[in-house]
């Protein structure tokens, strides 16, 4: 520890004090040249005491290892003391102040998504779930769905939006207990988090950037290089197969979740090309055919949008726990893949790559 | 159907058909699931909920306005268009419509006029109105809206007092504050008066160009002539005086004096 003290070196250097020079003036013209003076008179007095006091105090300068160059332990300058003392005086006035009453904050729908049984009107409504489009471009189809007309705009019935969200919840987690491979798709700006999150929670994929045309029908070409990977029913991967793998086909999801059907029309024809089930949401404008299950909802909110993809999600996520509580019980509830070379003994009965079995029709 | 894609709505069965034709040998991981949690219909359009009595025309052949959405009123419209044309600067205060959870009706209760959960506004005046209508006795309309109003006019008095308060007490500690609406509103007059002045100078001006540049002689020639000599106007009329036609007549497509 290097202790600078500069009075024993100094001494003889420190200035005196500036002598002050004040002018008074009591006319009404003031004299702006003398203001300025003394101001700068002042200035440098205060900087003249500021250095002074300075080279008094004693500075710690914490010495650097040459070796490890870390720096020496913080507990000799106070810094953990400093920070305890802040924790403590947190602790005292955290609960003092008003009490905010519970309110809508945006982040905990990423964070702390809805469950399928957390789904009502209420919750609905409060989304902008109920907003449809102008009454010039909807959809006749979605007739069913409409409850009525309010300043010019259709207005979505939210008893069948309820319906139709348990009735997609339900599909997700029994395709999830089942071992699928769940695809969440939002390509609008400020979907991506929700998309991802849901995915997470249902073991998924997801996709917030653009759907490459063919990525189903010409999967081969488009997604071939992508790695895939054979598990077990406790998800843990078995190495080894990589050879096998790429004489494979190229997976494909076994269920699509649409956040914006619209933008991804060329995505549900390619899955329904390929018998490949969807679920999208509806809006009055959209066409309800190109999904299996619709859900009509407003897809121009995105807190719309984040409630029923944490929804979705949450619904995904107790399929996988259904499933792997089942697994654990010994029962194996998806078909597992036959596969040529001999199995290592650990994780031998449920080895599965995602997708359906050998499939004649390969791409 | 022609113009129909029912592909996704039949995937099941299209999987059904694949797997009895032996195209596939085991079926996906989600053919039960769809095939025990069914699609709902589609395409079916059923009548409209009705929120408003229908006039049934004396002959009908097509039911076309049976199937087509109605639109939605209620009681509070009225009032409402009412209140806001009465006060129409209401409309200018800035309005919060993001809910917490949906269920701001059930926090309400209208028999005073200030509620917790909302702000006082002209909505405040029409529900607090209808409770009065539908609670009080020999209450008629236009007393609940006058009662209303009345209440609501004491609140925003206190609002103002409360705002000007607030201002003078800020300023005696110190704050100051940029200009007010007003203040900008009359600088942004000003510039554009200039900014008019500046361009009816410059009308003015070619206007004026263009009067000039209709004469021959321009104003300043004009003024010139008026000053001349008689003498000089007498011989310069003698010069050209053989071309220009007799008294008497009127000069129809006559002669045209040649420089």
């Amino acid at each position: 520890m290097i202790i600078r003290s500069a009075i024993r070196r100094h001494s003889h250097r420190i200035p005196t004090l500036p002598q002050l020079s004040w002018t008074r003036s009591l006319a009404t013209e003031v004299d702006t040249e003398t203001i300025e003076q003394s101001l700068d008179n002042s200035l440098r007095e205060t900087h003249s005491i500021e250095s002074q006091i300075q080279e008094k105090t004693i500075q710690i300068v914490p010495q650097i290892d040459a070796r490890t160059h870390a720096t020496q332990s913080l507990e000799q300058d106070g810094t953990a003391e400093t920070y305890q003392q802040h924790r403590r005086r947190q602790k005292l006035t955290n609960p003092m102040g008003s009490t905010i009453s519970p309110h809508y904050e945006p982040h905990t729908l990423l964070t702390h998504p809805p469950r399928p049984s957390d789904i009502t009107l209420e919750l609905l409504l409060a989304s902008q779930a109920h907003l449809g489009h102008k009454t010039s471009h909807w959809n006749p189809m979605n007739s069913r769905y409409i409850f009525g007309i309010r300043q010019g705009i259709h207005v979505i019935s939210l008893d069948v939006t309820a319906a139709y969200l348990r009735r997609a919840c339900r599909v997700v987690s029994g395709v999830a207990e089942k071992g699928g491979l769940i695809l969440f798709v939002g390509t609008r700006p400020g979907q991506d988090r929700c998309v991802v999150k849901a995915a997470e929670m249902a073991g998924g994929c997801h996709l917030f950037e653009r759907w490459t045309p063919g990525s189903i029908t010409n999967g081969h070409q488009i997604l071939g290089r992508c790695r895939t990977k054979v598990v077990d029913e406790f998800d843990r991967e078995i190495p080894g197969f990589d050879e096998e793998l790429e004489d494979r086909p190229v997976l494909k999801p076994d269920l699509v979740v649409c956040l914006n059907p619209i933008e991804n029309w060329v995505m549900l024809h390619e899955c329904g090309l390929n018998a490949i089930p969807t679920i999208g949401i509806v809006d009055t404008d959209a066409n309800p055919t190109w999904v299996t299950y619709p859900i009509p909802a407003n897809d121009d909110s995105l807190r719309c949008v984040q409630v029923i993809a944490g929804a979705l999600g949450r619904a995904g996520e107790e399929g996988q726990a259904k499933r792997k509580e089942k697994a654990a019980a010994g029962n194996i509830t998806y078909d597992p893949v036959k596969l040529g070379r001999a199995m290592p003994t650990r994780g031998a009965r449920g080895a599965r790559t995602g997708g359906s079995g050998d499939d004649a029709r390969s791409q | 159907m022609g113009r129909y894609d029912f592909r996704p709505l039949r995937v099941h069965q299209t999987t059904t058909q694949l797997l009895n034709a032996d195209r596939i040998s085991t079926p996906p991981p989600w053919y039960n699931v769809v095939g025990s949690i069914t699609p709902a219909q589609t395409l079916v359009r059923s009548q409209a909920l009705p929120h408003r009595q229908r006039k049934l025309p004396p002959k009908t052949k097509k039911a076309s306005k049976l199937f087509q959405p109605q639109k939605i009123s209620y009681e509070e419209d009225r009032l409402r268009k009412e209140f806001f044309k009465d006060h129409p600067w209401e409309l200018a205060r800035p309005r919060l419509v993001i809910e917490n959870d949906g269920k701001d009706s059930h926090k309400t209760d209208w028999s005073h006029i200030q509620q917790k959960e909302k702000a006082l506004s002209g909505e405040s005046v029409v529900q607090r109105q209808l409770w009065l209508r539908h609670n009080v006795p020999n209450m008629s309309s236009a007393q609940a809206y006058d009662q209303a109003r009345k209440e609501f006019y004491d609140l925003r008095l206190q609002e103002e007092v409360e705002r000007r308060v607030a201002k003078e007490e800020a300023t005696s500690t110190g704050a100051y504050f940029g200009p007010s609406s007003l203040d900008i509103g009359m600088k942004l007059e000003d510039k554009e008066y200039e900014r008019w002045k500046a361009w009816a100078q410059r009308q003015v001006e070619l206007r004026n160009q263009r009067n000039a540049a209709m004469y021959t002689g321009g104003v300043q020639s004009e003024d010139a002539a008026l000053e001349s000599d008689e003498k000089e106007s007498d011989a310069a009329v003698e010069e050209v005086s053989d071309q220009i036609p007799a008294q008497g007549q009127s000069a129809l497509g006559g002669a045209i004096v040649h420089p």
